[in-house]
């Protein structure tokens, strides 16, 4: 279970999360919606261990572990995973090698041997397959040149290779269309499991339609305004934001 | 006149005044030069009576070596010439040297230089048709031409002072992929003896070829490496020259690369420095055919206190011709490594291409990096595209292998990789590609751990 007590963060002089506090119970997904400069992907990042923020007060646990004392791969390690919002390009690494070098590290963090080149191989065939990419793809840089879709994809691409404990997945649906809106919804729906949480931070509902939400939480000025379950995105949808913005005040 | 020449001339009259200062250095160059003809006897090659390398000296002593008041040696530490023996060692003073100390051979044939002079049992000289090799004791032409440039005065002390050298000759047509490789040892240190790597590389018309030349040391690894190479393409050849510096890690080397292209020749030359405590590596280029293309690929890693210094001019003087280079460095630690890339576009030789992307990457708090692009242009009608950037491994980058689970020395020795990458990948030999990976490998693997910047 991820718990989030309290949380205080800020970005130098600007504080951006002012109190959040959120259970989410291992097996579920939870949506997190909320105006632009609500707090939301600093979330996403924050839980990432991203530098550049400042936990002021709070705390954040994943299974009772403390996550603001690990360090970015730790937490990796840990089973954290980050979505991100604008895919980094690396001209010069491989896909196929980070995934590897990735898959390696968290299971060396488990004890377990390197992974066998052909099963290593035989998995993320399988994977990609799910996500429609191409093959050829395996052997350019990371992003390198990929449409904003191609990002996407590959970003659930690799977490579904690593099969994380607790997916953070920031504004994975922005700039898709609806075909790979649907094969994003799809990659995502696959690692829905028991003993997995996702965390789907969106601007809008249309995400919530193909990966049904079993919460829904508005942030406000960095906390918790109102939660839910998936109506209150169709009802935000309708409405807008203006309504719960005003609640909060 | 061009104004380029005339900046040159500038240069020169700048650096009159501070010739007195220069000359005990060429006063012992000179000393050295005389005394070295007693020691050796009556070997008529290694006599200072030998004209061409008397001229050398001679020109040498009037013109003075460099200083660091010079616009384009600012960045090279010349202080160690000081303490020097510019003389080579006598054929007693080179250490033995096993085969099995040399790198693995690449090339179809290999010649082993020991301190400059061909080591027969070292080298296996296989013969490839078209293609002659010959040492150049016999007294070949000389590599550097009496309308000098000042940048170039290294190679008068080299053609001064070397006693032997490879004269390779391609003949017209023939077809000679990774023909030859030059493995250039250094044995003796740089204050009993100098070595001085020599070579004139001469490609017949429709030939294709690739020579690869490697300067490594053994036995001692505080050498005095001076180092001329000279190649002339004929029209229509295309040549990829691969140059590897490795030497020692108190090494001082010096090298000069001159180049003259005829009308469609391709010339590629791809150079990688790793080793040394000061490398120094002056380049010119002149496109003198029309429509001849040349490719200038360099990558420098320097780690610790070592200084990498690059001076690469290309001179466009006939029309149409293309210039593409390129520059990847990594300086960590302590170290500084400088890449100034020069290209002149002279009168007339519209229809120029040029491309240059010079990238330098800082991965140390104390370590330097200088990336200078130059253009000169005295004609209308060119495209010369340039692109310089230094910095900082980006964050971000970072940030996203680490959040993918990599420890942090694996992601920096990645990034790092990368940065290097585009350039490396155009070496086409793949047993020497993989050779020097290792080596980088190797070099990033011990600059990571000087990385408490990130």
């Amino acid at each position: 279970m991820l718990k989030i007590t309290n949380l205080h963060v800020a970005v130098g002089d600007n504080k951006v999360l002012n109190g959040l506090s959120l259970e989410i119970p291992t097996g579920e997904v939870h949506a997190i919606m909320g105006p632009n400069g609500s707090g939301k992907s600093t979330l996403a990042h924050v839980l990432a261990g991203r530098p550049g923020y400042t936990v002021t007060a709070g705390s954040v646990t994943l299974d009772g572990r403390d996550l603001l004392a690990l360090e970015p791969e730790e937490r990796a390690h840990e089973g954290v995973f980050l979505g991100f919002q604008y895919p980094v390009e690396i001209p010069g690494v491989n896909n196929v090698y980070l995934l590897k070098a990735a898959l390696n590290a968290a299971r060396k963090h488990r004890g377990l041997p390197e992974v066998d080149a052909f099963e290593f191989l035989t998995l993320v065939r399988e994977k990609m397959k799910l996500m429609k990419m191409d093959e050829s793809f395996l052997s350019r840089g990371v992003n390198e040149g990929f449409s904003g879709g191609e990002k996407k994809r590959n970003e659930i691409l690799q977490m579904l290779v690593l099969e994380p404990k607790l997916a953070v997945l920031d504004e994975t649906d922005s700039g898709l269309d609806i075909d790979a809106l649907k094969v994003v919804a799809n990659g995502v729906n696959t690692l829905r499991s028991p003993d997995r949480s996702v965390v789907l931070v969106t601007h809008y509902q249309r995400l919530l339609d193909y990966v049904v939400p079993d919460h829904v939480h508005v942030l406000v000025r960095g906390r918790i305004a109102r939660s839910g379950d998936r109506t209150l995105a169709l009802e935000l949808e309708k409405r807008g934001y203006d309504w719960v913005i005003e609640e909060a005040a | 006149m061009s104004a380029s020449q005339a900046t040159k001339a500038t240069q020169a009259a700048k650096a009159a005044p501070a010739a007195p200062l220069a000359s005990p250095l060429t006063t012992r160059i000179a000393e050295e030069f005389a005394a070295q003809g007693a020691a050796h006897g009556p070997n008529a090659s290694t006599m200072p009576s030998d004209a061409r390398r008397q001229r050398a000296l001679q020109a040498l002593t009037e013109r003075g070596l460099p200083t660091s008041r010079g616009e384009n040696w600012k960045y090279v530490n010349l202080r160690p010439l000081e303490k020097v023996r510019f003389a080579p060692p006598s054929a007693e003073g080179r250490s033995a040297i096993a085969a099995a100390d040399l790198p693995a051979a690449v090339g179809k044939s290999r010649y082993v230089f020991v301190d400059g002079v061909f080591d027969a049992a070292l080298s296996s000289p296989t013969a490839q048709a078209g293609v002659v090799v010959t040492s150049m004791k016999a007294g070949a032409a000389p590599v550097a031409g009496a309308a000098l440039s000042p940048d170039l005065r290294f190679a008068l002390l080299n053609e001064a002072f070397a006693t032997d050298g490879a004269l390779i000759e391609v003949a017209r047509g023939a077809d000679c992929e990774t023909c030859v490789e030059l493995v250039f040892v250094a044995t003796t240190e740089a204050k009993a003896g100098a070595s001085y790597p020599r070579v004139s590389f001469k490609v017949g018309a429709n030939a294709r070829v690739g020579l690869i030349e490697r300067h490594v040391s053994i036995g001692s690894d505080a050498n005095f490496i001076n180092c001329a190479v000279d190649v002339e393409v004929a029209r229509d050849a295309n040549v990829h020259h691969y140059r590897v510096q490795q030497t020692g890690a108190r090494a001082i080397w010096f090298d000069t690369l001159t180049a003259k292209l005829a009308e469609n020749a391709k010339y590629q030359v791809h150079t990688v420095n790793l080793g040394a405590l000061s490398a120094r590596s002056t380049v010119h280029v002149q496109l003198i055919g029309e429509r001849s293309e040349v490719g200038v690929y360099s990558v420098s890693v320097g780690g610790k206190n070592q200084v990498h210094d690059t001076f690469a001019l290309v001179e466009h003087i006939a029309p149409n011709a293309r210039t593409d280079q390129s520059f990847r460095g990594i300086s960590g630690g302590r170290a500084r490594v400088a890449f100034n890339g020069k290209i002149v576009v002279r009168k007339g030789a519209h229809g120029t291409d040029s491309r240059q992307s010079l990238r330098g990457l800082l991965a140390g708090k104390d370590a330097e990096i200088d990336v200078r692009p130059q253009l000169e242009i005295y004609t209308d009608d060119v495209r010369c595209n340039h692109g310089a950037t230094a910095g900082k491994l980006d964050d971000n980058m970072l940030f996203y292998l680490l959040s993918r689970g990599l420890d942090r020395e694996t992601a920096l020795r990645l990034l790092k990789w990368a940065f290097l990458e585009d350039v490396v990948a155009k070496i086409e030999v793949p047993e020497l590609r993989r050779q020097i990976e290792q080596s980088l490998a190797g070099q990033l693997n011990e600059s990571a751990a000087l990385n408490e910047v990130f």
